[in-house]
């Protein structure tokens, strides 16, 4: 019908034989007419296209709810994911992070840090010593001295890492555990310094408002010494078996810092002082997911670490 | 450290401060209070009875008594005890205490029970029933009361010497509770010293002191005296032996007391050990030793270890009639020494190991010897005090203002009369003007804890109470800390990784001989633990690997799949220096199925994307390691790592293929991004090339080879895809040409192809 030798071109071939009137009238007709019959082909055409379409995509059904190849998102250490937590918090109150290494002299691990050969305070950390004459460091206070020589005074930093002790291992000790430390050294620092700040710190850890309070600790390294305790977040303070019903839990060691320890820093204690502090890691972890056995934290067990 | 309550109440006067509140206040101002427990609470109701009757029940051991406990009436009980015979005056046990209920034994019916020294808890005698040599039936136990133990953690003493005895503890009590200290008396009557005493080396034994008695009666102490030392987790042993823990449990001060019949000549030395001396000691063990021992020396060698343990041979027996009581003060370093090097730790060498007061001894032996008259009826002193005394070097009084100790409390309002007032309730002295503090140290406090002002500001500060500090926010300078580069990269390192589907294992710094040796690392080239105390520390790690392969491993046997990594240090020994710790990343892909290629493209990959633009070089493989599936990670021809499969005997089931790299040479070669490159304005020409090579050709060869050979138009060449036939293998590359200044002709693309071609038809076929 339509094409060069359809029916509709053959009666325009005749179209010459018309008068000029009668040639508009039948132009216009067959115009209309051809219009008519496009609109129809390409109507015809249309539909049966999207026929096809819906034929193919209807074959094309997936089972969306089959599982996605490859792998899934990992997931990172809690360790690791408290620690960058608590860094990013030092730092945002302008702490700077330092490193030390996992074997440590003598000397940083305890003479430096106010704990003379034969003094009573290294039994309250097994050591496990070394075959080159160095030690495993007991604690991340170690980087105190590192840190006070790098930056100098006033300074504010904090410690983060790996730290040892030679104990049997049980489902609440470990040989291997993390810890953060933490100094801040300026002109008149105060104990009423360090409990302002560590209430603003653990209210920032624990995302929620503690009460926090000092009593007398002896640790060498600082002068005077304590364990902080706060309130027990369980009970607030009405006394659970958490707490031990005494509404306190023990949290972290703290103090001033011993005037040797800075001395030895190369830093002057008649014109500074500071505060320093030793959060366990791996407690805090263990307090925030309700981990009941400390072994699993270095065990490997995926079926363990893919819940964090 | 267990304190008596009742003990603590003896040395302060007028205490009110009930039981149950004292463990808080410890706890608050002075060391760490861990429990408080009744102790004896049972001896409000038990009663002193006699046995009226006593029937051996047939066919048993037992007995069926009547006896009168006074208080109670007269009762039936059953008892099993050797000594239970009628006539005896022993303690009855009424139901309801110590676990007694009424029952029926055999058959028979018992209300109460008869008890043992070691039930009632005065000492570890437990043969048979107490007997009492009189008393009227329904009184109380004589001297045993009803007690409080306060348990203090021996961590938090360390540094007190002064609180290894009741009195010291008192004297913090008494200050707490505003009350004063009850004084110790310290006279003894003059006379020729009964001894002569040598101290060779005075900086070993600053002080020997040496009090002798005859018409000594060893018999077992009184029962208050037992109970006592029973309370505080010390064993009674006879009257002489128990005044000297007596007064090691009040004053801190260990003492030791000879049989003085059986010390060879007149004369006591203080002197170190010779090498390989023995010393028999009165628990049973003979002690080899050497030059770094002090010992205590008659004519005839050792008669003690100083400051740890007594000889065996001078021990009290119930022979003895003359003894020598020491009293003396040792060298804490040196005594602490010693009982490390031969494991035995003693109540004296605890607290002589604190640095204990050498001006506490003569205190000790006065004390001793009033008790001694009361537990050893006709007692007599035999001459005078033997002493010889080499003084420390006093501490120089401590001076400091007020300002300055308000300063360090952050406590403005402080004032002056406080500081005085709580200084001198713990026994400091004290003057003060305007301010200005001299404070002069008591000698308990001395020998170490307290010596510099900064000491002070925890006697002031504990006693005022941590909690009446007002707390203030520190003024500080606002400043954008630096973060180490290291620590920014390996945080982001950790991101990238879980985001590719890998979870993060710790493992222990420590591997066994066992997994060094099945790796190939030489032992030799761990640091060694010394002294590790479990299977599997005995060597530092120098490399992930081992603990990695255990992961696998364990893994295995959970997960048909999984990726698993760890950034961790590996330890190198430098010699006597600190040795190299080397980050380190190892990665893990691992199918139980299949033929492991997947895992080890799958490490290429994230390989890639940790350091892009490295590349795999084949090289002959560690015994560990698949022979045919181990390359070298490089960048830029800086070898940073390792890919390889494990060798199928590692792992007990599939496939594991392991990334490792060091992270140290990655950083090191890492390039910050530089300036910016216009982008391309003119079209680029694409053909591709198919090469026929040998079957194990690697396409990085081909690859490198086609870059080098077409010229320096070449854009990209890009591996696409093999194919292999029965004659080998064909690769095909894509090779894209360009210019940054025009679009290449026609002419220009086919002169290069054509060249190429030459180049890879000469040799490669």
């Amino acid at each position: 019908m339509l094409g060069r030798k359809g029916k509709l071109a053959e009666v325009s071939k005749d179209m010459g034989k018309l008068s000029p009137e009668q040639r508009g009238v039948v132009g216009k007709l067959l115009n209309a007419a051809k219009q008519t019959l496009e609109n129809a082909l390409t109507e015809r055409k249309n539909a049966f296209e999207a026929a096809a379409l819906a034929a193919r995509l209807e074959r094309e059904w997936v089972d969306l709810t089959a599982p996605a190849a490859g792998a899934g998102l990992g997931s990172l250490h809690p360790l690791t994911q408290i620690q960058a937590e608590i860094e990013d918090l030092f730092v945002s109150l302008g702490f700077t992070v330092l490193d030390g290494p996992e074997v440590e002299t003598e000397f940083n691990n305890f003479d430096a840090l106010n704990i003379p050969p034969d003094h009573p305070a290294r039994d309250m950390q097994d050591t496990f010593w070394l075959s080159n004459g160095h030690l495993l460091r007991t604690h991340t206070s170690p980087v105190q001295v590192r840190g006070m020589k790098k930056l100098g005074p006033p300074l504010r930093m904090i410690a983060p890492g790996r730290v040892f002790r030679n104990e049997e291992v049980d489902a609440s000790h470990e040989h291997t555990f993390y810890q953060l430390e933490g100094m801040m050294v300026d002109k008149d620092v105060s104990v009423a310094h360090l409990i302002y700040f560590m209430k603003t710190l653990l209210s920032a850890i624990f995302k929620r408002d503690v009460t926090v309070r000092l009593r007398p600790g002896y640790f060498p390294f600082v002068e005077p010494g304590f364990e902080l305790d706060i309130q027990c977040l369980i009970c607030n303070g009405a006394g659970c078996p958490v707490c031990k019903q005494s509404g306190w839990v023990e949290l972290l060691p703290c103090g001033l810092v011993h005037p040797n320890v800075l001395r030895l820093g190369g830093i002057d204690p008649e014109e500074y002082s500071g505060f320093a502090f030793g959060l366990g890691l791996t407690r805090l972890v263990m307090m925030r997911y309700a981990i009941d056995d400390i072994r699993q934290l270095q065990g490997g067990d995926l079926r363990f670490l893919t819940q964090f | 450290m267990k304190f008596s309550y009742n003990w603590l109440a003896e040395h302060i006067d007028g205490l009110t401060v009930p039981p149950a509140e004292i463990g808080k206040l410890i706890t608050m101002k002075t060391a760490e209070c861990e429990g408080v427990e009744a102790h004896g609470a049972h001896f409000d109701h038990v009663v002193i009875a006699k046995v009226l009757t006593a029937e051996p029940i047939p066919g048993t051991h037992l007995a069926v008594t009547s006896v009168d406990t006074g208080r109670y009436g007269v009762k039936q009980v059953v008892c099993g005890a050797p000594n239970c015979r009628a006539g005896i005056l022993t303690a009855y046990v009424p139901p309801g205490h110590l676990g007694v209920t009424t029952a029926k034994l055999r058959g028979v019916d018992s209300d109460g029970m008869l008890a043992s020294a070691k039930e009632l808890g005065i000492s570890a005698e437990d043969e048979g029933i107490i007997e009492f040599a009189e008393g009227e039936p329904g009184s109380a136990i004589p001297g045993c009361t009803a007690d409080t133990i306060v348990e203090i953690d021996n961590k938090s003493l360390t540094h007190r010497p002064d609180l290894w005895g009741h009195h010291g503890m008192a004297r913090e009590v008494a200050a707490i509770a505003g009350r004063p200290l009850n004084p110790i008396a310290a006279d003894l009557p003059a006379g020729e010293p009964a001894v002569e005493i040598e101290i060779r080396d005075p900086k070993l034994c600053p002080r020997f002191s040496a009090l002798r008695f005859e018409n000594v009666t060893v018999q077992p102490s009184p029962l208050w005296l037992q109970q006592r030392l029973e309370s505080v987790g010390l064993n009674p042993i006879n009257n002489i032996v128990d005044v000297t823990n007596y007064l090691m449990a009040e004053l801190a001060q260990p003492m030791h007391a000879y049989d003085a019949a059986k010390l060879q000549g007149g004369k006591i030395i203080v002197r170190v050990a010779e090498e390989g001396e023995p010393c028999p000691a009165l628990n049973g063990q003979t002690y080899t030793l050497d030059s770094s021992h002090l010992v205590i020396s008659d004519a005839g060698g050792p008669v003690g270890i100083a400051g740890v343990i007594g000889g065996g041979p001078s021990a009290i027996s119930e022979a003895t009639t003359t003894i020598l009581l020491e009293a003396a003060n040792f060298h804490a370093a040196s005594i602490r020494k010693t009982s490390t090097k031969l494991k035995l730790r003693t109540d004296a060498s605890m607290r002589f190991e604190k640095s204990q007061d050498p001006a506490n001894t003569v205190r000790a032996l006065a004390r001793a010897k009033w008790l001694l008259e009361q537990v050893s009826p006709g007692i007599r002193l035999v001459g005078g005090l033997a002493d010889l005394y080499y003084p420390l070097p006093e501490v120089a009084p401590i001076a400091f203002d007020l300002d300055w100790m308000r300063r360090k409390l952050g406590k403005p309002d402080l004032t002056a009369a406080e500081v005085t007032g709580i200084l001198t309730s713990i026994a400091f002295g004290v003057t003060e003007a305007d301010g200005h503090f001299t404070v002069t140290v008591p000698s308990w406090r001395a020998t170490k804890d307290v010596s510099l002002k900064d000491d002070l500001v925890e006697e002031v500060g504990r006693m005022i109470g941590y909690a009446n500090l007002t707390p203030v926010p520190p003024l500080v300078p606002s400043v954008v800390p630096p973060l180490p580069p290291e620590r920014a990269y390996l945080r982001g390192l950790r991101q990238l990784l879980t985001a590719q589907g890998y979870t993060e294992v710790y493992n222990y710094s420590f591997v066994n001989e066992a997994q060094a040796a099945e790796l190939g690392l030489p032992i030799e080239d761990h640091v060694r633990v010394v002294n590790p105390i479990a299977q599997g520390q005995e060597l530092l790690r120098t490399s992930l690997l081992p603990n990695i392969k255990r992961n696998i491993n364990d893994n295995a046997r959970e997960y048909e799949s999984f990726r698993l990594f760890e950034i961790g240090k590996e330890i190198h020994a430098r010699g006597r220096e600190l040795p190299e710790e080397i980050p380190h990343l190892a990665a893990v892909s691992f199918e139980k199925h299949g033929d492991g290629v997947a895992n080890l493209f799958e490490l290429k990959r994230l390989a890639g994307t940790i350091v892009p633009g490295c590349t795999l070089e084949p090289v002959e493989a560690r015994p560990f390691e698949h022979p045919f599936r181990s390359a070298n990670v490089t960048l830029r021809n800086e070898p940073i790592g390792r890919l390889f499969e494990l060798h199928p005997s590692m792992v007990e089931v599939g496939r594991a293929a392991v990334l490792d790299l060091d992270l140290t040479r990655v950083q090191a070669l890492r390039t910050a991004a530089g300036k910016y490159k216009p982008l391309r304005r003119f079209p680029t020409s694409a053909f591709d090339l198919t090469v026929p090579t040998a079957e194990r050709e690697l396409a990085g060869t081909v690859l490198g080879f086609i870059r080098e050979h077409s010229g320096p138009l070449t854009l990209d060449v890009r591996y696409l895809y093999d194919y292999k036939g029965d004659k080998g293998r064909s690769m095909t590359f894509r090779i894209t040409l360009g210019a940054a200044d025009r679009t290449l002709t026609g002419e220009e693309v086919t002169a290069i192809r054509s060249q190429l071609l030459a180049a890879v038809a000469a040799k490669y076929q």
